[in-house]
């Protein structure tokens, strides 16, 4: 007993000189630590508004002080919002994402990497990811150019007497949801094909010339030798996907793009929980309510990372942790 | 044999026509929003222009460049570019540089921390009251200040502080330099890939970002120019939709649309001048990231 308390107090004794050391590099991460703690860990405790009746002019101290209401907000939104339109948009275009959007990268990074001369390549790669640093603005003004009635999109199937009106995929509810997942297929697929042409770079040449002599075929090199050459990065990738499901997959576009091309003509197809608590919190001031939902989604989102990591890792042997 | 032969050849056919069609659907979007914005607005808006310009103007780039709001969106962006950029790249790194050492004392702990900020985190609402109750929205500082560090690039820069040779910190603090001298003069001179990558996606970050200018700032000098460009596309959507009429159409050439086609082109023409040449950067930054995630 005597002993082990002993050693304790050396212990921390020990542990207490190496900090002092280490005061430069200490300090270094304290700042960084008091920030994380300023700008991420105050606004976690702040969720607890979501069970209060809290009002802004109380500031961070009302986080405290604000009477309890329990689950009040909570109902609301199950009760008196149109939440299944919310919930199902907000599931809806994500999972398409995964399904639409997830495979694109994969096979664009799979056919690059047949190509022979590099200049072709160079430019095709570098093309391809450009539209990763534009912002969702310009995708939109872009969008906007292509698809809206008199764009260029329309006009031109009218110049060739395919149809007479124009197609409104601006407005029309049913062509929100391919809009958001084709624009965001476009948008990143460049950028997340390079993790996957890396993937194929790193591969054994050897395997590829033993298949050379057996007479494979293109296509039979890619199906058994590049595919399971690069499962354990699509795993990992996918991971990532899914754990970011609700913000809308790899790019997390979904609150951006439901913001900009949403409108009040497609809404029931382009309202998702992110927008519904921007509208009502910061438009509508209704707080404690707007937490309430934002709840809901960093539960789920937190819930989606773990249970994707865990499952994934289940079935294929590949995970994060 | 001269079956898969011929399999090879088809399949090399697929491939170069998927992918020079799949460039070009890349490039024509941009293409055509410059065309457009070299075209007298009056005259685009008949339509028909696809691939040239038809009646070439710099009407709707001077208009721009004339216009004060315009002039004083530009100016915060580049701005919060710099100044943001500068600030956080140099926050991060010095952070992370901390973090990299493996003898550091509660590490596993800060860890822990910047870890789980990354997972989950407070939503909209109480992040905007922080920063209401901090008293800096509405000033060009909540553009600045909230994003000073990125524990994603903390992490980023973690896995290459921690290929550089200790030997060069001993050697230093055995001349008598402490952790500042040695971050300063010996750290961040030979770590340009890692800080270029940071500088490449921090101030992409800061040049694209419009949510925060919209709902945190209500000060019209104070508006980004990504925001004021959000504007203006929205209110050429209203007119398409037949809600209200076309704002310069009156006076001259120009038109919502032409304006707003020029407006993309400079707010594009920064970021496509700068991320070739930072390439082979990011191109490492992102496998880093990906990897030690």
């Amino acid at each position: 007993m005597i002993n082990n308390s002993l050693t304790g107090k050396k212990h921390a004794n020990h542990l207490w000189n190496s900090f002092k050391k280490q005061a430069y590099l200490q300090a270094f991460v304290l700042i960084g630590i008091l920030f994380l703690f300023v700008f991420s860990y105050i606004p976690m405790i702040g969720l607890i508004i979501a069970f209060k009746d809290y009002v802004l002019t109380d500031g961070v101290k009302g986080f405290f002080t604000s009477p309890w209401v329990g689950l009040k907000y909570f109902m609301e939104f199950f009760t008196e919002v149109d939440s299944g339109m919310i919930i199902r948009n907000t599931f809806g275009i994500s999972i398409l994402k995964v399904i639409f959007t997830f495979p694109v990268p994969i096979i664009f990074a799979i056919m690059i990497s047949e190509v022979g001369p590099l200049k072709y390549k160079k430019v095709v790669q570098t093309a391809s990811y450009l539209p990763h640093f534009i912002s969702w603005v310009v995708v939109y003004g872009l969008v906007f150019s292509f698809f809206s009635n008199d764009g260029v999109i329309n006009s031109a199937l009218k110049s060739l007497n395919i149809i007479d009106k124009s197609l409104p995929f601006l407005t029309d509810p049913s062509k929100f949801w391919p809009l958001a997942v084709i624009s965001d297929a476009w948008k990143e697929f460049g950028w997340w094909a390079i993790i996957f042409i890396a993937a194929i770079v790193g591969i054994d040449p050897s395997i590829y010339e033993a298949a050379q002599i057996d007479g494979a075929s293109r296509l039979q090199k890619i199906r058994y030798v590049t595919l399971p050459g690069i499962q354990g990065t699509i795993c990992v990738v996918l991971i990532l996907t899914l754990g970011n499901l609700l913000g809308g997959g790899m790019s997390g576009s979904n609150f951006e793009q439901s913001l900009l091309l949403g409108n009040n003509l497609n809404r029931e197809a382009s309202e998702i929980l992110q927008t519904h608590i921007l509208k009502v919190g910061l438009v509508q001031l209704r707080y404690s309510y707007a937490a309430a939902v934002g709840m809901l989604q960093s539960v789920i989102s937190v819930v989606m990372i773990f249970g994707s990591n865990f499952i994934i890792k289940k079935l294929s042997g590949t995970g994060l942790y | 044999m001269k079956n898969i032969k011929n399999e090879d050849r088809i399949f090399k056919i697929i491939n170069y026509t998927f992918l020079t069609l799949l460039t070009f659907l890349t490039i024509y979007p941009f293409y055509y929003i410059l065309i457009i914005s070299l075209n007298s607005g009056i005259d685009a808006s008949r339509g028909g222009i696809y691939f040239f310009p038809r009646v070439l103007t710099f009407e709707n780039y001077e208009k721009i460049l004339s216009d004060s709001k315009w002039i004083n969106a530009l100016g915060v962006s580049v701005f919060r570019t710099v100044v943001g950029t500068i600030l956080s790249v140099f926050f991060t790194s010095i952070v992370a540089y901390g973090l990299s050492h493996k003898t550091l004392v509660f590490r596993k702990f800060y860890y822990s921390i910047i870890i789980f900020s990354m997972y989950f985190s407070g939503g909209l609402i109480p992040y905007y009251v922080l920063l209401k109750s901090l008293g800096i929205t509405n000033t060009v500082w909540v553009y600045i200040i909230p994003l000073l560090l990125n524990s994603f690039l903390v992490l980023i820069m973690i896995s290459f502080f921690n290929e550089i040779s200790p030997s060069l910190r001993e050697s230093a603090y055995i001349d008598g330099a402490n952790d500042l001298r040695i971050f300063l003069q010996i750290i961040l001179p030979i770590s340009k890939p890692v800080l270029a990558t940071a500088v490449l996606f921090t101030a992409v970050n800061h040049w694209n970002s419009w949510i925060d200018s919209a709902y945190f700032v209500s000060k019209p000098g104070l508006r980004t120019m990504s925001y004021l460009m959000m504007e203006i596309i929205n209110r050429s959507q209203a007119s398409n939709m037949g809600d209200l009429q076309s704002a310069f159409r009156s006076t001259t050439s120009v038109t919502t649309r032409s304006i707003q086609s020029a407006v993309i082109i400079v707010s594009t023409v920064p970021i496509l001048l700068s991320y070739p040449f930072l390439q082979k950067y990011f191109v490492k930054g992102i496998m880093l990231g990906s990897v030690k995630e």
